[in-house]
């Protein structure tokens, strides 16, 4: 066991009198659990105490399931389909971003959540929505090509970054709390200041974007971005290889960034016959990394990648497109929203033996 | 009915006949003095046509006919325009401020879901067959006789595969500009003087009338066709090399779009009959909501400006203003967040001209899928079109003694949006 396991209880209860190996093995990872919405899903988000996984799918609801007893919660009150969530550390605060613009906030604790503050964030959508290490501050991205930090407390808005020529798709707070980091659709990387309110640094990930001759459009941008826990390296999930992106016909693409230096360390691509997007990207405490993809007709794979190496260690096929990615606390399990609008949790050991045998 | 998920090659080639008009024509560029004077001149004496065409197939969910918080809505929300209790995509907000100007036609149906035989059946209003495109009819009808450009000129970054005349003659083709470049070969060439340019043209008209005994005269129309409205834009050469005002190119946005519908305006004040503009990107099966948010981002203000311009000056009540696609997108959203062809429950926008402002012609149902009022077809709006223009579509064109019915006679113009 390489990870010290928290005292929740494990997604899938079903498992007794299963003997369960707690060995992370990610070359295992089975599926254990499936919990399912009438709507595709679009994104997810795992409460960091692990009591519940979150959803947005493509209506205005957000679904909440309880992972030990599956029951299922709906929450209403965005006016769009909502693409990005994040948790406070104990778990009870969440916030959601959606493509009217709009930041919501809710107790979780609350029996029936009703949002307790809504911040009209962006003009166009907020596609992106962070809390910062210090839990104090809020950041979001959006259409109207800003990057715009907020205090949680009363929802006033501290900073804006402007500086992107494009639709921002992604926003984090690097682990040290003084530095942010945002991407656009053309694959320009900026490193911003909070201190200075400046941006600092630039990269451009240039592999990540491409313009289209036959449709004359650009296509590109991170759908997903993720320090590493010390925050010596940034990874963005994305595409590359644009060939033609109204069909498509693109390739996934996670890179991996120096965060010191800036530059590129590495391209992580799947097989070539995997055309589609990179929807999710997360460090595993351990020390691996793992991406989640959804392929053009409709499957999905996750991939499983060690710090060094040029390719993926692992790949595990998925009948349905991933659609993002998130790991609970006690590093053995992932939560994948799928387009069939399920919500499948992932063990990455051994598959549970019968007690006895 | 099966939904068609990809393109064909042949969608995207381009025609040589409009190859050779184009590069024989050479292309126009930059702006033309857009005077008021120059708009009361058209005014009394000719209609014109505006098509702004959304290549590929915009989503009508999208744009003109949203039903947000439903199955397939989609995630964007519709927001109220000009006109009291119309309401239209958030994704067109300046152009929602202009819709007292425009009418939606939200009830079409072509069974058809295919991007060429759509396109050929909202250009010609016939399923099949070798009818000409609204725009060449206008040319032949509406153009005055001593005009001084073509009568149907398409803006356009990419090549679309149009035959457009068919038999009204090669005059009427449409004459396709690549954007707003510098005319290629509009120049007498260096060293050339005008004797001797002179000569050449009798030498080319002299092989020409070699060439031309014992064959069909629409071997060498074309050319000839081409080299007249060459001829006719070399005239201009002085007057289209103008830059555009800054002032506009900020209003209508500096991009390739933006430009173009700046060419149109300056085109439509200047004695052009019908002039079309291509707006490309709106084949989206992948990554729909993206992809429009950008490609209508694009598109709103800048047609909105053009909108309001030719409203302010005066020539909308002249000029038919029409907003269209090949079809529509599905409602159900596929794996992708694309949206694939859709002839079936969709809609476009018009104005201007003999069209009553502010209406919503027909509706589909709650969640899209089908048209619920008032169906219509290509056939519908083509006569619809003409008898806004003024021109009696259930007549005939007289065709070297044959009557060929202008508009489908099993068809017939949605009255009650004409003005």
């Amino acid at each position: 066991m390489n990870v010290k396991q928290p005292a929740t209880a494990d997604a899938i209860a079903a498992q007794k009198p299963l003997v369960e190996s707690t060995l992370i093995e990610p070359a295992k990872t089975h599926q254990v659990a499936q919990f399912k919405h009438s709507v595709p899903l679009t994104t997810c988000r795992v409460d960091p105490t692990g009591r519940y996984v979150v959803a947005g799918a493509q209506d205005l609801d957000i679904q909440v399931w309880n992972l030990q007893t599956s029951a299922q919660r709906t929450l209403k009150g965005h006016t769009s389909w909502v693409r990005s969530f994040d948790f406070s550390k104990d778990g009870n605060t969440l916030y959601s971003a959606c493509w009217g613009g709009d930041i919501k906030v809710w107790n979780m604790a609350d029996a029936s959540p009703e949002p307790t503050m809504t911040i009209a964030a962006h003009k166009g959508s907020a596609r992106w929505v962070r809390l910062s290490p210090d839990q104090t501050k809020l950041a979001t991205c959006g259409n109207d090509l800003l990057v715009k930090v907020w205090n949680i407390a009363d929802g006033k808005l501290l900073q804006t970054f402007a500086g992107h020529e494009r639709h921002v798709y992604a926003v984090d707070f690097h682990p040290d709390g003084q530095q942010l980091v945002s991407q656009d659709l053309m694959g320009f990387i900026k490193i911003w200041d909070l201190q200075t309110g400046k941006q600092k640094r630039g990269i451009h990930a240039s592999l990540m974007t491409g313009y289209d001759k036959k449709f004359a459009a650009d296509m590109g941008g991170a759908r997903d971005l993720q320090f590493s826990p010390d925050g010596s390296e940034l990874a963005s999930a994305g595409i590359t290889n644009v060939v033609n992106s109204f069909g498509g016909i693109q390739d996934p693409i996670i890179m991996l960034f120096d965060w010191n230096t800036g530059k590129e360390t590495a391209q992580l691509k799947p097989d070539k016959a995997f055309q589609g997007i990179a929807w999710g990207v997360r460090y595993h405490p351990d020390g691996f990394l793992i991406g989640a993809g959804a392929e053009r007709t409709g499957k999905g794979e996750l991939w499983f990648h060690k710090p060094g190496e040029k390719e993926f260690f692992h790949t595990l096929k998925l009948p349905r497109a991933a659609r993002g990615l998130d790991l609970l606390a006690d590093g053995r399990h992932l939560v994948v929203p799928h387009s069939d609008g399920s919500v499948c949790t992932y063990r990455m050991t051994a598959k549970a033996k019968v007690f006895g045998t | 009915m099966r939904r068609n998920q990809g393109c064909h090659q042949s969608d995207h080639r381009v025609a040589r006949r409009q190859f050779l008009a184009g590069a024989a024509g050479g292309v126009v560029g930059l702006s033309l003095p857009g005077s008021l004077a120059a708009a009361e001149k058209i005014k009394g004496q000719h209609k014109r046509v505006l098509q702004v065409y959304l290549q590929g197939g915009v989503s009508q969910l999208e744009s003109w006919d949203p039903k947000p918080g439903t199955e397939f809505g989609g995630p964007f929300r519709a927001i109220p325009t000009s006109v009291p209790g119309m309401h239209i995509s958030e994704l067109l907000p300046y152009t929602a401020q202009y819709m007292h100007l425009l009418s939606i036609v939200r009830s079409i149906n072509l069974k058809i879901n295919d991007h060429q035989q759509g396109r050929l059946f909202m250009e010609k209003g016939r399923r099949a067959g070798e009818f000409p495109y609204v725009g060449s009819i206008a040319s032949k009808y509406l153009a005055p006789p001593n005009s001084e450009l073509p009568g149907y000129i398409h803006i356009s970054t990419r090549g679309l595969n149009d035959s457009t005349a068919a038999f009204l003659g090669a005059q009427h083709s449409q004459l396709k500009f690549e954007g707003v470049k510098p005319p290629k070969n509009l120049a007498v060439p260096q060293g050339l003087d005008q004797t001797a340019d002179a000569r050449r043209i009798q030498l080319r008209q002299q092989f020409n009338q070699q060439f031309r005994r014992g064959r069909s005269k629409s071997l060498t129309e074309s050319f000839d066709a081409s080299f007249e409205q060459a001829a006719k834009l070399m005239g201009r050469k002085s007057f289209f090399e103008k830059a555009p005002d800054g002032k506009d190119l900020e209003r209508y946005g500096k991009h390739d779009f933006g430009r173009n519908c700046l060419l149109a305006r300056a085109l439509l004040e200047n004695d052009a009959t019908c002039v079309k503009v291509t707006h490309h990107g709106y084949d989206s099966h992948a990554e729909n909501f993206n992809f429009h948010l950008e490609q209508l981002g694009e598109f709103d203000k800048t047609f909105a400006m053009l909108l309001s311009d030719l409203h302010e000056r005066g020539l909308l009540e002249s000029t038919l203003v029409m907003v269209y696609s090949e079809f529509g997108r599905t409602p159900k959203i596929n794996v992708r967040y694309g949206r694939d062809h859709w002839g079936t429950a969709w809609s476009i926008a018009l104005g201007g001209c003999g069209i009553q402002p502010g209406a919503i012609i027909g509706k589909t149902n709650d969640k899209g899928t089908a048209v619920a009022e008032r169906e219509v077809d290509a056939g519908h709006l083509f006569h619809t079109y003409l008898q806004a223009l003024g021109i009696d579509s259930t007549n005939d064109h007289d065709i070297a003694g044959r009557s060929i019915p202008i508009g489908d006679p099993t068809a017939q113009p949605i009255k009650e949006l004409l003005a």
